[in-house]
């Protein structure tokens, strides 16, 4: 599979071809969607080595079950919605194993952030806001850390972040209303320590 | 008053959450400008959208170039189609299906087929009344195994969300939010029940887990919503003492093969 393939095709078109169990079609796909479902997990799991796995198994499910793909939504906020399941999944894993084997500490991951080209002030600033919101993010029950990602790091309405999530919308106000108020809680904890 | 202002809560929320359009947030803005208590909250809230904006991760890009991920995504297909026909859901539908081939075979074959002379020649009824027979009995134990390793690692995510919560409900009493822990037990414990029921001798070797995760299930399904700490405590070590987590691994694989 080249990255170059189907270059001028839309998404849409990728994507009946994909359906049609076209494996070139995926290529494409991956080049113009990957940054943004990279950032989706990276967001929620907080490490980067757990977000390219969960990308690589974004890509492979969009695969398999592209053929459920109705048309109906774009292939954007489709592959978001199995990027974030994708990344739900991934973290209970995490937290299971964590369970079992070692005590559970939001924070470590963060140290496999790299900083890149940041000025040392903006590293440092960077690097405790990325901890305190890790901490305050990883305390959240797992639907309602979703919905923040989405909202505040996708910048998804609501009605798609309850189309993505399988949630009423309701339920979706509810939980952005509880998890910003927890947040709030963890934040000022973290500003306390 | 008070409970105007509780109900009004959330609207601030979505106001700060950036959420609110038309004649909703023009009233909202309107109100919190109008009231003290509910300015603070708005600011308060707005820092936590203004930190969640800034994180540095909204931003991030990728370590790895496309290109590799696509040669990772390609051997991962190409791996998951070579291991395919060992799935158990491929064997759910080649089994009925081959059953049903045979049975047509069969019943097709001694209608249609030419006879040779007077003795007619006997039919096969053996293997058309016992494959399908066979073929369900396994398939009904292959299910209730499925049945019971999905009951089993729902019901230890359930565990793992009770013993691993950190989020206050009553933070001057100590008290912390288990959700929908306690709802969730119940029905998984409603769902423990037809797991009996259905076919025992397929879960034979799952029974003291079972039992086990059903005991923990039901101190968590008396919970309130939000327990003390202690509480939470007491449970976590119980689980920890019967080793249950890492039980329920080792069962949920060997009950899906």
């Amino acid at each position: 599979m080249e990255p170059s393939q189907g270059g001028g095709a839309s998404d849409r078109d990728l994507m009946a071809r994909l359906a049609a169990g076209d494996r070139e079609a995926l290529a494409p796909l991956m080049e113009r969607h990957y940054p943004r479902l990279y950032r989706i997990a990276l967001s929620y799991l907080r490490n980067p080595d757990d977000a390219l796995d969960t990308v690589q198994e974004t890509f492979v499910k969009a695969f398999q079950n592209a053929n459920r793909w109705d048309g109906s939504v774009e292939a954007g906020p489709w592959l978001s919605r199995v990027a974030i399941n994708q990344s739900i999944d991934r973290w209970r894993r995490i937290r299971r194993r964590q369970a079992t084997f070692t005590p559970l500490a939001p924070g470590d991951h963060e140290a496999a952030l790299a900083d890149g080209a940041l000025d040392p002030d903006a590293r440092v600033h960077g690097r405790e806001l990325r901890d305190r919101l890790a901490t305050a993010l990883g305390r959240l029950p797992e639907r309602q850390r979703a919905v923040v990602i989405l909202r505040h790091y996708q910048e998804m309405t609501l009605e798609e972040i309850a189309d993505a999530l399988g949630m009423k919308l309701g339920t979706v106000k509810s939980s952005l209303h509880r998890a910003l108020g927890r947040l709030r809680t963890g934040l000022q904890r973290g500003l306390e320590s | 008053m008070i409970l105007a202002h509780l109900l009004l809560r959330r609207r601030v929320a979505l106001l700060a959450a950036g959420v609110l359009d038309g004649r909703e947030r023009d009233e909202m803005r309107a109100h919190v400008d109008s009231c003290s208590r509910c300015r603070r909250e708005y600011d308060e809230l707005r820092a936590v959208v203004g930190a969640l904006e800034a994180d540095p991760l909204r931003s991030a890009e990728p370590e790895i170039p496309v290109s590799v991920l696509i040669d990772r995504v390609e051997q991962r297909l190409d791996r998951v189609a070579t291991s395919r026909p060992k799935r158990a859901h491929g064997w759910r539908v080649a089994l009925p299906a081959a059953a049903a081939a045979v049975l047509a075979f069969v019943l097709l074959g001694t209608e249609l087929l030419p006879r040779r002379g007077p003795e007619p020649v006997a039919p096969t009824p053996v293997p058309a009344a016992a494959l399908p027979s066979e073929v369900l009995d396994r398939l009904e134990r292959n299910l209730a195994r499925e049945q019971a390793a999905r009951y089993l690692s729902e019901a230890q995510d359930v565990l793992l969300a009770v013993s691993a919560t950190e989020a206050d409900c009553l933070r001057e009493e100590d008290r912390l939010d288990v959700g929908e822990a306690p709802d969730r037990s119940r029905q998984l414990l409603a769902r423990r029940a037809l797991l009996v029921e259905g076919r025992p001798e397929a879960v034979a070797s799952a029974q003291a887990v079972l039992d086990d995760v059903e005991l923990a299930l039901r101190e968590v399904a008396d919970l309130p919503s939000c327990v003390r700490r202690r509480d939470v405590e007491r449970l976590r070590q119980d689980i920890d003492r019967r080793q249950l987590h890492m039980r329920i691994r080792l069962m949920t694989r060997e009950l899906e093969g």
